[in-house]
């Protein structure tokens, strides 16, 4: 099995992924030092995700995460997820979005999405009712519009500059980072929430101390924190990547 | 017999226009160091490739022609067939080291392991290699210790221990200082006396002159010149297209036009060349 | 050594041991800890496991300010956090509006302990292993040869990657680039400081990779290996041992939680 695995990797490829996993550790370093309020540590999974194909791609996550991990091992359970983005971003890549150019208003339109979105989510989640019997209802959409009307025209209001400033001509990518953030916030939530006990010993962790304190469970806590950080943090990914792509001579885009 | 032969040979990479090797003809007998000299794009580094197998196997592109080196052809045998035979050393010596290796032993172990080769004799090869390189005293230092001339020589080591019968080299001292010049043009010397074939793309002309037994001099992807060190690297036909020319030869060029050069004498290349033609004109 | 990793070369029994007899116990105790009930399981585990291999490798000082460094900051954040808010529960501690509740200090007790597992055992593993031996050891193993390459080339890299970061820091700054400032003027200095660094490595792969294959990389050869293991027969049974007892274990978890 490994054999016809092994195949599917060029050297180029193989060569490709110890850099990658380089530039996940290195960015990862440099973010910190330039405290940002983002992780970026899975540039390099996505890259190769983009020009490698989704096998290569989640090898280079689970990899990054487990050789991370010799040094600072809490990051090593999490190897699982960053395979998932590694994979996500190949398939995304396979269908060409780190290639192709998206309008400008197009990206406006995701950006305004994605904000009202988060926005919605956010008040939702913290306006929720839970009766005595354990049964949650959540407020009403016309409810919570009319209420916090102010909060959704700035969350308008920042999506449209997210898309006009940042993502500009990436608004493919950039969508595609955001579905991969949603699906990394859902799947690493049970292994935080098991063996963490919720928290990642970072900043974060105020937005899961938010959402316990509103009386949310410890595992829908820890997806709700990632729903808010992932989404934003991977597509902000993608887009560096989609940058990288489009500054690279042509004959090193393919492997 | 030539132990490569290159007919017509035309190459373009499959990104990017123009041809990259165009109509190219080169015979190199057995044993013999011919040097390639060229501007850059003139496609150096392309005809190395070409001789070390890497066009067409690691770079698709489209090759024409008839390509033939020790017994192999560009189109029937595989990429690791021809490593076997011709080994390849380029410039950054950074680059060419594994990164899978601790040691400098280790590191030019690599190879003979890759072929599955008994560990004992490996250790043997290695042994042998690392005295005929010059880096016997390197052995348990990491690779990523050493200077850019010791890491050159540990690169060229670890393509000798797998005793090819071809060496090709592209550009391997165009990192190098003086100093790391001088101890890799030494390795080369001294592999080249032992009856190894030698192609080297250089632009260092005055180490050309004193080693090389044949210069090629390529232009835009095609051979102008093909011959004797002394008569290619003084050519007026290397003039305006980009070569490196030696200062010595570019002086002796003027003094000639003065009439301070013997008109009968070919132009020097080196220092000692220049030298004797100078003092030969102010005896007279 | 000069590469990425927590190696610290002792001359101990631990250091001498086959990297996969270390790597089997670390994967044991880890299932022990995690299936065997009751909240001290983990710190039992720790202190009779994990401590005293620790003390015998010679590595303990180092292996418990590592240890502390990488477990104090998750501890704080978990017993805050669960501690504080969790849903309903006894008051342990109040504090004007805040107040610890026993049920979260507990569960934050048993979090703490698995998190310390996690740590404590990873790290006794790195400080005592070589990187290249584990590789060694695991291709021996029957583990594909290319995943040993990317394993030891990441380690080798790492060092000289950060150190190319910093070069590109200094010279963006060195430009003009401000990477001190609101969050605005930080965010625009990411992408000139991310983008050549990328850049620049990509043009190598090419490179590196002929450089490789130049030394038969690709080869369909059984690859040998020049440095070469200790193993005994003993450490082999060890390996059966134990391997055998952490599947038990995840069994009689499974069945012990089916029952209760």
């Amino acid at each position: 099995m490994f054999d016809s695995i092994k195949k599917d990797f060029t050297t180029r490829t193989l060569v490709l992924i110890p850099v990658a996993i380089a530039i996940n550790i290195a960015v990862g370093t440099l973010v910190i030092y330039l405290k940002l309020p983002v992780y970026l540590d899975s540039i390099g999974t996505v890259l190769v995700g983009a020009v490698a194909g989704p096998w290569a791609g989640a090898l280079t996550g689970a990899l990054a995460n487990l050789i991370w991990g010799l040094f600072t091992p809490n990051v090593a359970p999490f190897f699982y997820v960053a395979a998932v983005i590694g994979l996500m971003a190949g398939f995304f890549g396979r269908r060409g979005v780190f290639q192709m150019e998206s309008p400008r208003w197009l990206s406006v339109v995701i950006g305004i999405l994605f904000f009202f979105t988060l926005a919605y989510f956010l008040t939702a989640f913290l306006n929720r009712q839970t009766d005595a019997t354990g049964y949650t209802t959540y407020p009403t959409p016309g409810e919570l519009l009319s209420r916090y009307s102010i909060v959704f025209l700035l969350a308008i209001i920042a999506g449209a500059l997210v898309g006009w400033f940042f993502l500009r001509n990436g608004g493919y990518a950039g969508l595609a980072g955001l579905a991969t953030g949603v699906v990394a916030a859902i799947i690493s939530a049970p292994m935080a929430a098991y063996v963490f006990g919720g928290v990642t010993g970072a900043g974060t962790d105020l937005l899961v101390a938010a959402f316990r304190a509103s009386g949310a469970g410890i595992l829908s806590s820890v997806m709700a924190q990632g729903a808010v950080s992932d989404p934003f943090d991977k597509m902000t990914s993608y887009m560096i990547v989609w940058l990288i792509l489009r500054a690279l001579p042509a004959r090193f885009r393919t492997f | 017999m030539a132990l490569i032969e290159l007919e017509h040979v035309s190459y373009r990479y499959p990104i990017g226009s123009g041809l990259a090797l165009a109509d190219i003809d080169l015979r190199v007998e057995e044993g013999e160091f011919v040097a390639i000299i060229g501007p850059n794009g003139a496609g150096k580094s392309t005809l190395c490739y070409t001789l070390s197998g890497f066009i067409p196997h690691f770079f698709r592109g489209d090759l024409q022609g008839k390509v033939q080196v020790a017994g192999m052809q560009a189109g029937s045998s595989t990429l690791n067939e021809w490593v076997l035979q011709v080994g390849l050393a380029f410039q950054n010596p950074f680059n060419q080291i594994s990164g899978a290796k601790y040691t400098v032993f280790e590191e030019v172990a690599f190879g003979l392991e890759n072929l599955g080769v008994p560990p004992d004799e490996i250790r043997a090869r290695v042994d042998e290699a690392l005295s005929l390189g010059g880096i016997r005293d390197l052995a348990d230092r990491s690779p990523y210790s050493l200077s850019g001339g010791q890491q050159q020589r540990v690169a060229l080591t670890s393509i000798l221990v797998m005793q090819p019968r071809v060496l090709v080299l592209d550009e391997p001292t165009s990192q190098m200082d003086p100093a790391g010049t001088r101890e890799v043009f030494g390795l080369i010397r001294s592999l080249a006396e032992r009856g190894l074939t030698v192609v080297m793309a250089e632009h260092k002309t005055e180490w050309i002159a004193a080693f090389a037994d044949r210069v090629v001099a390529l232009y835009q992807g095609h051979v102008l010149l093909d011959g004797k060190p002394g008569e290619v690297l003084t050519s007026d036909a290397l003039l305006d297209k980009g070569f490196g020319i030696s200062r010595y030869t570019s002086v002796a060029r003027r003094a000639r036009e003065r009439d301070l050069w013997p008109s009968d004498r070919p132009l020097p290349v080196t220092l000692d060349e220049a030298a004797a033609g100078f003092s030969h004109r102010s005896s007279r | 050594m000069n590469d990425f990793s927590l190696y610290v070369a002792r001359d101990s029994g631990l250091h001498k041991l086959h990297p996969l007899t270390k790597g089997i116990y670390v994967l044991f105790v880890l299932v022990a800890g995690f299936t065997l009930p009751g909240p001290w399981t983990s710190y039992f585990v720790v202190a009779f496991g994990i401590l005293p291999l620790a003390a015998w490798g010679k590595v303990l000082g180092i292996h418990l300010r590592s240890v502390w460094r990488v477990t104090w900051p998750f501890a704080l954040s978990v017993l805050l956090i669960q501690g504080l808010f969790w849903g309903h529960g006894e008051d342990l501690v109040s504090l004007g509006p805040l107040a610890l509740k026993k049920e979260g200090v507990a569960f934050a007790f048993i979090s703490i302990g698995r998190i310390l597992l996690v740590m404590s055992s990873f790290i006794l593993f790195s400080l005592t292993t070589r990187p290249d031996m584990l590789m060694i050891s695991l291709k021996q193993a029957g583990f594909p040869g290319s995943i040993a390459y990317i394993f030891v080339t990441t380690l080798q890299i790492i060092p000289r990657f950060q150190s190319r970061a910093q070069t590109v820091l200094d010279a963006q700054r060195s430009r003009g680039l401000e990477t001190e400032g609101n969050l605005l003027v930080r965010s625009r200095a990411l992408v000139p400081l991310v983008v050549p660094l990328v850049l620049g490595s990509l043009v190598d792969v090419e490179e590196r990779a002929i450089a490789i294959e130049a030394r038969a990389f690709n080869s369909n050869h059984k690859e040998t290996s020049v440095v070469e293991i200790p193993d005994s027969l003993l450490q082999k049974r060890i390996r059966a041992v134990l391997t055998a007892g952490a599947a038990l274990l995840v069994v009689a978890g499974f069945a012990w939680r089916l029952l209760s």
